[in-house]
């Protein structure tokens, strides 16, 4: 059982099969109240499946699902009154127009005029046209309007899955802004990307989960400093004896050399001065360093 | 209650179109059918001995025994206005019922309708809602047609109140076929399959009616034909315990519905296409 003030969303154990295919694994997790926490997989590694479970839009087959100490299969509405959700591929009646599609949300949700205040701001933010049809919006444009009935009624907790999807870059940086701005009024933000830098520069926390299976957790910061740097150099002379030095280096690890010995791929862990004074024992032509990211780390996961 | 009526008048709005597309051609039907009768009734003399000719068989199409009640003004609105109509209306219902949730679901659209503050049960409500409100308006067109048509014809005088008492059993039938198309779309892979399941089912029990007539082997079949209990000729009296049987089982299938959408998963955008499984390689 979670602590209903502290922590937003709260699994343990959480299982969801759709016939013989085990779509989430048992599932550990839990989120904070008031953080941005990203949650990140490829196509079918259960992402959607597991904000479906949130939603009681799908019954999850064992474990524990609560979004602020509530079950959402028997208090669904409860759950969903507290939360604002962006699907990952939004579908709208096609004849309708945004207007009368967010008149009937706020409907839903008994929102009043501050509902309605909300609406024409988020709209004038992000450049839609309340009065447009459905059928002749953009990819992008219907992305915004998902984006406006997420955060109209201010919810608690934000689901977003994809929510930059579709957008151009200047909506996407004032969608990101609106994630900050929900989290410092208090809100909780749940966000699903592809997007690994927009994570990165966001997200508090994040979990990374794999055929249905959460393999990693935790501080963004603290997952990024755990991972090395890497260097790609460039010697004006070769040396062979060169790259024996290198490894010598604490925490430094050579990854490829060229034939020539010139070229080295570096990964460094910790430090990275005891290198670059190393280095500035050499004539080099280019010196290439990158922080550790959070594509790095996912691509560790993925990758082959 | 709120979120019921939010529901049911947003899917109203929506279904503007279907209102009118199947209203308008309906209440057409009977300002241009029904004044045929006049010409029915001059020919009498010339039309009775065509069809004592028939043979039993075809006859059946025609009415069978109650055929050679054409030449009354309640028989001919029976025979030639009321006798194809639940098969109209419950290709309608079926289609319409099969895609009351599961026509949004397949789309994507109630995955996000769903994630507002409202539950299951308001959603189904509100949807049936709508759709009763839906049919009614289209029967309306439908009586309002019929009445038209009585007061061209010179040789009929009904009131509205009589005209209407068939088109409350066209309304009984469709909204069964709609119940039973509906109760199909929520256990079946998709909601083409269950308007499909519910179509054979609506023209399947209109053959078996219809031939039972003639053919005495069939007699019992037709009982569990639903077009068996429809009342073509309810303006001579219509029968209560006739419309209670179409209730009693419309509303098994509406709670086997109810049933059914409230335990299982809401589908996303593309699950549920139909498929023989014999002819699916996977």
């Amino acid at each position: 059982m979670s602590d209903q003030n502290l922590t937003a969303i709260y699994a343990k154990d959480l299982i969801k099969s759709y016939g013989s295919f085990r779509a989430l694994k048992g599932i550990d997790l839990q989120v904070h109240s008031g953080e941005i926490f990203g949650f990140l997989g490829p196509n079918g590694a259960g992402k959607t499946t597991a904000i479906r479970c949130m939603l009681d839009m799908i019954r999850r087959d064992n474990g524990i699902i609560e979004i602020f100490g509530k079950d959402p299969q028997t208090e669904s509405v409860a759950v969903r009154d507290l939360c604002g959700y962006l699907p990952g591929e939004l579908r709208l009646d096609e004849n309708a127009s945004v207007k009368s599609i967010l008149n009937y949300l706020r409907r839903l949700r008994q929102g009043g005029k501050d509902c309605s205040a909300k609406i024409s701001q988020l709209a004038s933010r992000l450049d839609l046209n309340l009065d447009s049809k459905i059928k002749n919006l953009s990819k992008g444009n219907k992305q915004k309007l998902g984006i406006i009935a997420a955060f109209m009624h201010k919810p608690k907790l934000l689901l977003l899955d994809e929510p930059t999807s579709g957008l151009d870059p200047l909506v996407q940086q004032i969608v990101l802004e609106l994630v900050k701005e929900a989290k410092q009024s208090g809100a909780t933000i749940f966000f699903s990307s592809h997007v690994l830098a927009e994570v990165q520069s966001i997200a508090d926390r994040v979990a990374i989960i794999k055929n249905g299976e959460i393999v990693e957790v935790g501080v963004t910061s603290s997952l990024l400093s755990k991972r090395a740097w890497r260097a790609k150099i460039k010697f004006v002379s070769d040396d062979s004896g060169r790259g024996a030095m290198i490894k010598d280096l604490e925490g430094v690890t050579v990854l490829e050399v060229s034939d020539d010995n010139k070229i080295f791929d570096i990964g460094i862990e910790g430090d990275v001065d005891p290198f670059i004074k190393f280095i500035a024992n050499f004539e080099v032509d280019y010196l290439e360093i990158n922080k550790p990211n959070l594509e790095e780390i996912f691509l560790s996961y993925y990758g082959d | 209650m709120n979120n019921v009526l939010n529901i049911a008048l947003y899917s109203l709005r929506r279904s503007f179109w279907i209102i009118l597309g199947w209203g308008i051609p309906l209440m057409l039907l009977g300002i241009i059918t029904i004044p045929f009768y006049d010409l029915v009734a001059e020919n009498e003399k010339q039309l009775r001995p065509v069809l004592d000719t028939l043979k039993p068989f075809l006859k059946s199409f025609i009415g069978g025994d109650e055929a050679e009640q054409v030449f009354t003004p309640e028989g001919f609105i029976a025979l030639r206005y009321f006798a194809f109509l639940p098969v109209v209306m419950g290709i309608f219902g079926s289609v319409y019922g099969s895609g009351l949730l599961a026509g949004d679901e397949e789309k994507g659209i109630l995955d996000f309708l769903m994630a507002q503050p409202i539950s299951r049960a308001q959603m189904f409500w509100g949807r049936l809602l709508a759709f009763f409100i839906c049919l009614a308006v289209i029967i309306g067109f439908g009586w309002f047609g019929l009445w038209l048509g009585v007061l061209k014809a010179e040789s009929m005088m009904f009131s509205p109140i009589k005209l209407l008492l068939p088109y409350i059993s066209v309304f009984a039938v469709t909204w069964l076929f709609s119940s039973l198309s509906l109760a199909f779309s929520m256990v079946m892979p998709s909601r083409s399959a269950a308007a499909m399941l519910s179509g054979i089912i609506v023209l399947a029990g209109y053959i078996i009616t219809t031939l039972s007539k003639a053919i005495k082997g069939l007699e019992a079949w037709a009982l569990f034909s639903p077009i068996t209990y429809f009342q073509g000729n309810a303006m001579v009296g219509l029968e209560l315990n006739l419309l209670i049987k179409l209730l009693i089982a419309s509303l098994l299938f509406i709670a086997f519905a109810r049933k059914g959408f409230g335990n299982r998963d809401i589908r996303v955008a593309g699950d549920g296409g139909w498929k023989i499984p014999l002819l699916d390689p996977r």
